[in-house]
């Protein structure tokens, strides 16, 4: 709301100067969005807030500088000249619902001149951002920017029937605007008629056929309320908001609708000539009774922190024309109909709080009743991610919003939650998994010169039936780069397996990998599972292709609340007091044997003193035949109770060999 | 009275200073010594075993000038020895040397995302100040997004415009207040919660909006509670958050759910109030809504309004994250380039 300096300075003598001004209004809530400097003017932009009609001109604002210095506020002053002719002999007003229209106020002005407004209400008008459009048009916005009540003038002469009816349009209705935009009604539209069709859309804009012109002579003041919830539906319908619907909407004054048609009409006569016909033809239905609010003086106190002088508060409400009256424990206070906000008695507080000043009450800590905690997962969460982080996966935050296709492509049988109303076609659905999410970054990140790269996300996939976190791992190009002192590592299979071990040891989940129900997004010959925990592998050619990768892109999709159920008290092994024997050896398996068939194996020789078995070589052709492949293992023996001896390590070696033999075909090479 | 063989000891003498002076290496240091002393043919050796030629009165004589001699071959070889073994140490050292302003070796280490990072700190400071966290679904009623936080069915915040509708009845959530009522419908004050998370605003994306962003609400409801401790508890956390010279100041403002209203501005955190362009010359910048809790709310949750009191405030962590590090764009968040995150 654009406030003009001196406009204000007709209703209450400031004696500060604009910028000041600005200081303390902010302080009481108009904070201050710009200060512009024109010609002998000051214009505050104020940020109105939606709670606060009343503000919504220079009478209201000047109202709070009032209540803000103690000074006197000077209503508008003015003197109308009435003719002898009634007025409502010449228009007739009827409002067909009241709930909707509460209050409908005409004048008749005859005999006016229409034509250009004097250069000072021009300058006025734009001081606030309004264009001059001719002197009755800029009267009623003048008096809406200093009363707040919006207006609307007819030529009296272009409604049928001499008539004014307030109703709901009719279905088949349609309703040219002052926009020259042809809207078609419907009966949840309140339309101010003459006898036969719509002339205006009730606080919206008025209709063009009914238009001030400069053949103008005999106009018709409307100076109506109407219901905050009907002109809003209107409005949003109708995709429009004009400085009146947006007066309607956040609630006008009922009372002041008499006042600003006079005002209005005193001043046609003064800058337009004519004569006002006598009588405000003032069809008023619902006249609202006076709302009283209950103050507890000590909940003064009680709410804010410090008490405040009881002289101090009377003076805030009058200055406020709140019209309090002492009570017993308190004050009746009496809520002028402008204050569409005071409803209950925390509503008077905060009237007290911003007028006596926020900064006039202390600050202090509110006395501790209660531990604080993190949410029940959050140290585990917080450990995964330590762990990630050491792994070097960088985190990254994807919008929730997908495209449909795209999510159908990896998980087609999830039935995902759609928006009523997305922002785009490309993100219709809340995604099922964070996949198109993570392959998205990463093609950000390749497009803009990284190569290599590790992220990860730990959020939320949504479907129809609800919303749970997952986590999802990414790695592609070099682990390790090229650099001076050893060549490039790769990011490959094994590396993120490496990563899920150590996540799967980090909780204390066991691994039982497998390689069944290969999701078709991965690579059928580079994916592994451990059942429904983790999923991880390359990413299919055919399915990186869209997005023109042109290296391999490993994914890894990790069940979170697997991770969560671990358990925190873990278990510590004490440190063996014997030494551990390491033997190694070489032998030949056939091609198909994988190394979990060998692992299987050496396990089941049943010697509990083995401890570690690890693979260290593989060789895929050789001095052996064509058929086999080498491979080189070294175990480790060591006992809880002693040191074992050189022929006890050769019986095991002899045990553990005769069953890769016997069951694997293995053949030790020498 | 010096004779042959005294004179044989003293060209043994002087044999042996001339020739130390080539001695450069521990391998030639040996081959010297064994000229000299070795036990079968060492020159000294060799002539110590003449003694017995030697005519028996010059035998004292000869010995004495033989062990002065052995003596001193002895010490001089000693410091040789010391001299040489300290010159290839330094060289061994020397081979060794690296050029250490070479760049480090280094493994690559993740970073958290930068919200993450702030939201365990928002977190963090207010657990240590005795609130609890919790969190609530994002696809809500809007029962819980509007109508228990005095926000009616006509209220222009709950227009399709603004919010993501799933269906008449649900919305993706455009604040993380729902949690709040859903922790006071199962929760006798005192409450003291923090909930932070991701909410929805149909915003389309530029500099300061993004669909989606995330909040942190706090919410306190004891007996006692007035408007003196929102402020005192909102400048504590400004202080742990920003630095301790950071001044919070509250201004009168409107929201459905509080009464009084609170806007929150902090002290410019560049300027330090001196006036720059990021608080557009005010010293002052907005960061959160706040305000006492309308006791109309405690309808909802079945709390007697006569007998508590509490507050409740909320902010961005982005923007509470773009303040702390001068960041002009919120988009960086989720567009996720590894170059603004490895900076985290």
């Amino acid at each position: 709301m654009k406030i003009s300096y001196n406009w204000l300075k007709e209703f209450v003598d400031i004696g500060v100067d604009a910028p000041t001004l600005a200081r303390e209004l902010t302080n009481v809530g108009l904070a201050l969005e710009s200060l512009d400097e024109l010609e002998g003017d000051s214009v505050l932009d104020l940020d109105v807030t939606t709670n606060r009609p009343d503000c919504l001109s220079h009478l209201g604002v000047a109202r709070e500088v009032s209540a803000i210095h103690g000074l006197a506020l000077r209503k508008p002053q003015f003197k109308l000249k009435e003719g002898s002719k009634l007025g409502s002999e010449v228009v007739s007003i009827s409002i067909e619902d009241a709930e909707l229209c509460g209050r409908y106020c005409g004048r008749v002005v005859s005999g006016v001149k229409i034509g250009p407004s004097p250069d000072w209400l021009k300058k006025r008008l734009e001081a606030v951002g309004m264009r001059s459009i001719n002197n009755v048009a800029d009267i009623t916005n003048y008096v809406m920017m200093e009363l707040g009540h919006p207006l609307h003038a007819f030529d009296a002469a272009k409604l049928e029937g001499r008539q004014i009816i307030v109703r709901s349009a009719a279905l088949d209705e349609k309703l040219t605007t002052l926009d020259g935009v042809e809207h078609e009604l419907n009966p949840s539209i309140l339309v101010i008629a003459d006898a036969k069709k719509p002339v205006a859309l009730a606080g919206i804009m008025g209709g063009a056929e009914s238009e001030i012109t400069n053949t103008t002579t005999s106009i018709l003041l409307e100076s109506a309320h109407f219901s905050s919830a009907s002109i809003r539906k209107t409005a949003r319908t109708l995709g429009m908001s004009t400085e009146a619907s947006y007066r309607f909407e956040r609630g006008a004054d009922i009372e002041m609708a008499s006042l600003a048609c006079d005002r209005a009409a005193a001043m046609i006569q003064e800058l337009a000539g004519g004569e006002t016909l006598r009588g405000m033809i003032d069809v008023y239905p619902r006249k609202p009774k006076p709302v009283r609010v209950m103050l507890r003086r000590d909940r003064i106190p009680a709410v804010l922190g410090a008490p405040v002088d009881s002289d101090i508060v009377h003076r805030i409400f009058e200055r406020l024309e709140l019209k309090p009256a002492g009570a017993a424990q308190g004050w009746t206070v009496e809520i002028p109909t402008f204050r569409v906000d005071l409803a209950g008695e925390e509503d008077l507080l905060e009237e007290i709080a911003r007028h006596h000043g926020f900064d006039k009450f202390p600050a202090t800590l509110p006395p501790s009743r209660s531990f604080g905690s993190l949410l029940p997962q959050e140290a585990r969460i917080r450990r995964l991610r330590n762990t990630l982080s050491g792994a070097g996966y960088s985190e990254i935050y994807t919008y929730s919003f997908s495209n449909e296709e795209m999510e159908r492509r990896f998980y087609p049988d999830i039935e995902p939650v759609r928006l009523r109303n997305p922002l785009s076609e490309e993100a219709t659905i809340l995604r099922t998994s964070l996949i198109p999410g993570m392959l998205s970054t990463v093609q950000w990140n390749l497009n803009r010169g990284a190569r290599n790269l590790q992220m990860y996300e730990l959020s939320k996939v949504y479907w129809s039936g609800g919303e749970r976190r997952t986590v999802i791992l990414c790695g592609c190009g070099n682990l390790k780069s090229a650099n001076v002192h050893e060549p490039p590592r790769e990011f490959d299979f094994f590396t993120l397996k490496g990563d899920i071990e150590e996540l799967f040891e980090e909780f204390d989940t066991p691994m039982r990998l497998t390689t069944d129900n290969i999701p078709k997004y991965y690579h059928p010959g580079r994916f592994a599972r451990i059942g429904h925990l983790a999923l991880f592998g390359e990413l299919h050619p055919a399915y990186a292709e869209p997005f023109k990768f042109r290296q391999r892109v490993y994914l890894a999709e990790i069940d979170l609340d697997m991770l969560l159920a671990s358990s925190e008290g873990r278990q510590i092994d004490a440190i063996p007091r014997y030494p551990a024997i390491r033997r190694d050896f070489s032998l030949l398996f056939d091609r198909g044997t994988q190394y979990a068939a060998v692992q299987r194996t050496i396990a089941g020789a049943g010697i509990p003193e083995l401890v570690r078995v690890k693979p260290f070589d593989r060789m895929d052709s050789g001095p052996f035949p064509e058929t086999k492949y080498s491979l080189s293992i070294s175990v480790v023996y060591q006992s809880t109770e002693r040191t074992l001896t050189d022929a006890e390590v050769d019986a095991f070696d002899k045990k553990l060999l005769k069953n890769l033999e016997e069951r694997l075909g293995a053949q030790l090479r020498t | 009275m010096s004779s042959e063989w005294i004179g044989q000891l003293r060209s043994i003498e002087q044999q042996f200073d001339r020739e130390r002076e080539s001695v450069a290496d521990l391998r030639s240091l040996e081959e010297f010594r064994n000229g000299y002393l070795s036990r079968k043919s060492g020159l000294l050796t060799v002539q110590l075993q003449n003694i017995r030629n030697v005519p028996p009165e010059q035998r004292a004589e000869f010995g004495r000038v033989a062990n002065e001699i052995k003596a001193k071959i002895e010490g001089a070889l000693e410091a040789l020895q010391q001299k040489i073994s300290t010159t290839e140490g330094n060289a061994a050292l020397d081979r060794d040397q690296l050029d250490v302003t070479l760049p480090g070796n280094r493994r690559r280490i993740g970073h958290r995302h930068p919200l993450t990072i702030a939201r365990q700190e928002i977190e963090d400071i207010f657990v240590s100040m005795g609130y609890t966290v919790e969190d609530g679904p994002e696809i809500e009623k809007t029962y819980y997004n509007f109508e228990a936080l005095n926000i009616p069915a006509s209220h222009p915040a709950r227009d399709p415009k603004d919010t993501f509708y799933i269906a008449d009845d649900v919305v993706l959530r455009t604040h993380t207040s729902p949690v709040q009522v859903r922790t006071m419908e199962k929760t006798s004050p005192p409450v003291r919660i923090i909930c932070p998370g991701r909410v929805y605003r149909r915003d389309a994306a530029d500099a300061t909006h993004t669909p989606m962003f995330h909040q942190f609400e706090c919410l306190l409801v004891d007996e006692g509670i007035t408007f003196s401790d929102l402020k005192g508890t909102l400048e504590r956390f400004h202080k742990q958050f920003f630095g301790e010279q950071t001044e919070t100041r509250l201004r009168p403002s409107f929201f459905p759910f509080t009464e009084p209203s609170a806007e929150v501005d902090v002290s410019c955190v560049f300027c330090n109030r001196t006036g720059c362009r990021v608080c557009k010359y005010t010293g002052w910048i907005e960061v959160m809504g706040s305000g006492l809790v309308n006791p109309r709310l405690y309808a909802f949750v079945n709390y007697d309004a006569n007998r508590y009191t509490g507050f409740a405030f909320g902010g961005g962590v982005e923007r509470y994250h773009m303040l702390k590090h001068n960041i002009n764009d919120i988009q960086l968040y989720f567009q996720n380039d590894i170059r603004f995150l490895e900076q985290f």
